[in-house]
């Protein structure tokens, strides 16, 4: 079962609840109700009262614009869901809140090891102690401890071409549901590309400069790291990749390259991960990356 | 271009195309706007005979065409038959006949359905209901049918063509009736109207048949009495889904449309019923509501400008340059189950469908449509990747180039994983085909980001 099942199993169960106890409200599961409900008790005359609202935007009352809430197959954002007194409804406060603690799990958690061991990834940590510190001090998720650096330097002793690993950053979740599927059909395409590949690894409570050591302590010429983006209200599982050319520490951010919004929702992982060695290759030919790239 | 049963129309474009992604995204190359250059003006289409059309005309016209729009060249052209000169000799004809001009050029017969959608993008009906989320129909009210495409949030949700038009009673110079199309005729019966050819009808009785056939157009879209549509629906049209709840932006196109928005006019201004019918449709029910279009008598023509652009996904991949344009791909659609097979792995059946299909169409090469899966695992792509291969290398004589289209965003990895084989391979994605059609493809644009494509429906025979 996903995370989103659960979601909609735990809203649905507490409104078929709800609804025993006020009535009115179905346990109704995906999308937005049309008509005002859920609410309880002495509220609900108060609900009713606002009910016209609903009514008044029925589907004959524009007649050039019949829906002018969009539907919610164009965007997951919480636009045109109406509201009960002065408040959300029910479903979209429970839908709220459990995106919410979707959003902090996938900042909270780490990647599993199981996930790690079965896609080979060694993992080595920034000098952030744990997860509090991370958070706090994004400097400390750029920089290795000594020990790190050695373990750094024996997973990819040879300077390659083009060295591709993963990142935790602000989403765990993002890497577990997308760097799987990204990675392996990256590596097929720079392979075929004919190009030098180091071996991929994980770093965990890394931020995206992390690579500049990297590429100091490997000598690889291109780095791209997969990484999980800050969650979003309803997408914790986005991950970007950011891509640089012969990067250095205190490199502006202007000389990365970055393709976002990698998840079911967004670009697919494996699509992605084509795309994105065909980029990488683009960018080893042309010795450059970020804005200088983009702009030929 | 298109060229219909009385008049042929010219259009010449410019598309711009743009990466609308985002610096931070994939690309998504999309067609961003579109300036119409010239408009040529509306020319009777040169006949043979009744619905043979004149080729070597038709390429004087549109010859001297390029030299009023001062055209060196067109990148993409169409030209779309409709109407009664809709049949296949004909669009064989046309090609032949604008061969060698300057740019390439599709040609597709039109049959009333998809002259239908034609009309709808053209009169910006589509668009509309794209841009307000909501239900719009199209009437392109012509000579001899009426055109009706009905939009829901973009998309089409149905199509259908009515006997319904301008031309369907005639008028001579005192005001008599000259001609009765049989359609109309049934609907006189079926009113109980009277109109004599050859008498000067009674203006009554003229209003009662315009209002009849308004009423009609209205019944096509909205739940109504319903029963006498049948009178009027012309041969081989489909027929609309029963219409849905809820409201319904009407949008007027075609010739009459002129009429419905232009009232004071002699009754008889143009010696046919046009008018007539025009007024009885702004005195009808769907006229409160409608938009004005933004194209009326040229909506088919420019629609058919549309049609000749799509672009395929952003994301494509292809061995070489050379090995477009691909021109007249047979769609070979692999169905639901054939793709489930694909998925685990197991080939052999659909390789010989796609064996006997490439037989059956006389084809060197067929291009594999298959929807795909919204966000496969590396795993399950590379199955189906490799079920590809074994299906290709099974049906296709070597050396002939791999091709496969999708619908969800796969082409970049699809490439990547046939790219092993060897073979040519050109994969694309984000576009729907259907069996029956074919596909062309044009060089790729915008530094190989995207490839042009044209999807095509020929109508096999005169299903009218």
């Amino acid at each position: 079962m996903t995370e989103q099942d659960l979601i909609e199993q735990i809203t649905k169960a507490i409104l078929d609840a709800e609804g025993q106890a006020g009535g009115q409200t179905g346990g109704q599961t995906g999308g937005r109700k049309e008509e005002a409900g859920g609410q309880t008790g002495g509220r609900r005359e108060e609900a009713g009262g606002r009910g016209s609202a609903a009514a008044e935007r029925s589907p004959d009352s524009h007649p050039l614009n019949p829906n002018p809430y969009p539907d919610s197959s164009l965007t997951c954002a919480r636009i045109g869901i109406g509201r009960a007194g002065a408040r959300l409804r029910t479903e979209d406060w429970l839908r709220l809140r459990a995106d919410h603690a979707a959003a902090r799990d996938a900042a909270f958690l780490d990647v599993p090891q199981e996930f790690l061991q079965r896609h080979q990834l060694r993992q080595v940590q920034t000098r952030c102690k744990d997860r509090d510190e991370f958070l706090t001090r994004p400097d400390l998720g750029r920089l290795f401890p000594q020990e790190s650096k050695a373990a750094i330097k024996e997973i990819n002793p040879q300077p390659c071409d083009v060295l591709v690993y993963a990142a935790d950053g602000l989403s765990s979740r993002a890497v577990e549901a997308n760097a799987g599927d990204c990675l392996p059909i990256l590596l097929d395409g720079l392979r075929q590309r004919g190009l030098r590949l180091g071996t991929p690894f994980f770093v965990k409570f890394g931020r995206v400069a992390a690579m500049e050591e990297i590429a100091e302590l490997t000598g690889a010429q291109v780095v791209c790291v997969l990484i999980g983006e800050r969650p979003g209200l309803g997408s914790p599982e986005s991950m970007s990749a950011y891509m640089a050319y012969a990067p250095k520490p205190g490199m502006p951010e202007a000389g990365r390259t970055v393709v976002s919004n990698i998840y079911a929702g967004g670009v697919p992982a494996v699509e992605a991960g084509a795309y994105l060695a065909e980029l990488l290759g683009r960018i080893f030919e042309a010795k450059k990356s970020g804005v200088e790239f983009s702009n030929g | 271009m298109d060229v219909g049963t009385s008049t042929t129309q010219v259009i010449f474009s410019e598309l711009l195309l743009e990466n609308t992604g985002g610096f931070y995204s994939v690309p998504q190359i999309a067609i961003t706007r579109k300036r119409i250059l010239y408009r040529s003006p509306i020319h009777p289409t040169p006949l043979l005979d009744e619905c043979r059309i004149d080729a070597p005309a038709l390429r004087a016209i549109v010859t001297e065409e390029f030299r009023r729009a001062g055209m060196e060249r067109v990148q993409t052209g169409a030209v779309i038959i409709t109407g009664e000169s809709a049949r296949k000799e004909n669009a064989a004809a046309v090609l032949e006949g604008l061969s060698g001009l300057a740019g390439d050029f599709v040609a597709a017969v039109a049959g009333p359905d998809l002259e239908s959608l034609i009309a709808g993008q053209g009169s910006g009906a589509q668009a509309l209901s794209k841009e307000r989320r909501c239900r719009t129909a199209n009437f392109d009210i012509g000579g001899g049918t009426t055109n009706i495409a009905v939009f829901e949030n973009g998309e089409p949700s149905g199509v259908c063509c009515l006997d319904i038009g301008g031309r369907q009673l005639r008028f001579g110079p005192r005001g008599e009736l000259t001609y009765l199309s049989p359609s109309a005729a049934r609907l006189c019966e079926a009113i109980g109207l009277s109109l004599p050819v050859g008498q000067v009808p009674a203006m009554s009785a003229l209003r009662q048949l315009a209002a009849c056939m308004a009423r009609l157009l209205e019944e096509a879209v909205r739940p109504g009495t319903g029963g006498m549509l049948e009178l009027v629906r012309t041969r081989g049209s489909s027929t609309l889904p029963p219409p849905a709840p809820g409201s319904l932006i009407p949008v007027f196109s075609g010739g009459v449309a002129d009429c419905i928005y232009k009232s004071g006019r002699d009754p008889f201004a143009f010696g046919d019923f046009g008018v007539l019918l025009g007024e009885a449709v702004r005195a009808g029910g769907l006229y409160a509501n409608a938009f004005r279009a933004r194209e009326t008598i040229r909506a088919t023509v420019i629609g058919a400008g549309m049609y000749t652009a799509s672009l395929s996904g952003s994301t494509v991949s292809y061995s070489r340059k050379e090995l477009f344009p691909l021109k007249n791909l047979p769609v070979f659609s692999v169905s639901p189950r054939q793709q489930d097979e694909l998925f685990d792995g197991v080939w052999e059946e659909t390789a010989r469908a796609y064996q006997w299909f490439l037989g059956q169409n006389d084809a060197q090469n067929a291009i594999v449509w298959l929807e795909g899966r919204q966000n496969p695992g590396y795993l399950e792509l590379r199955r189906l990747a490799a079920a590809l291969a074994e299906l290709f290398r099974a049906a296709l004589p070597a050396g002939q180039p791999w091709l496969v289209l999708t619908y969800y965003d796969a082409a970049k990895a699809l490439g990547l994983l046939l790219q092993p084989s060897g073979a040519p391979v050109i994969a694309l994605d984000g576009l729907r085909a259907a069996p029956h059609q074919f596909i062309d493809l044009g060089q790729p644009v915008m530094h190989g980001l995207a490839v042009p494509v044209v999807i095509k429906t020929l109508m096999l025979n005169g299903s009218r």
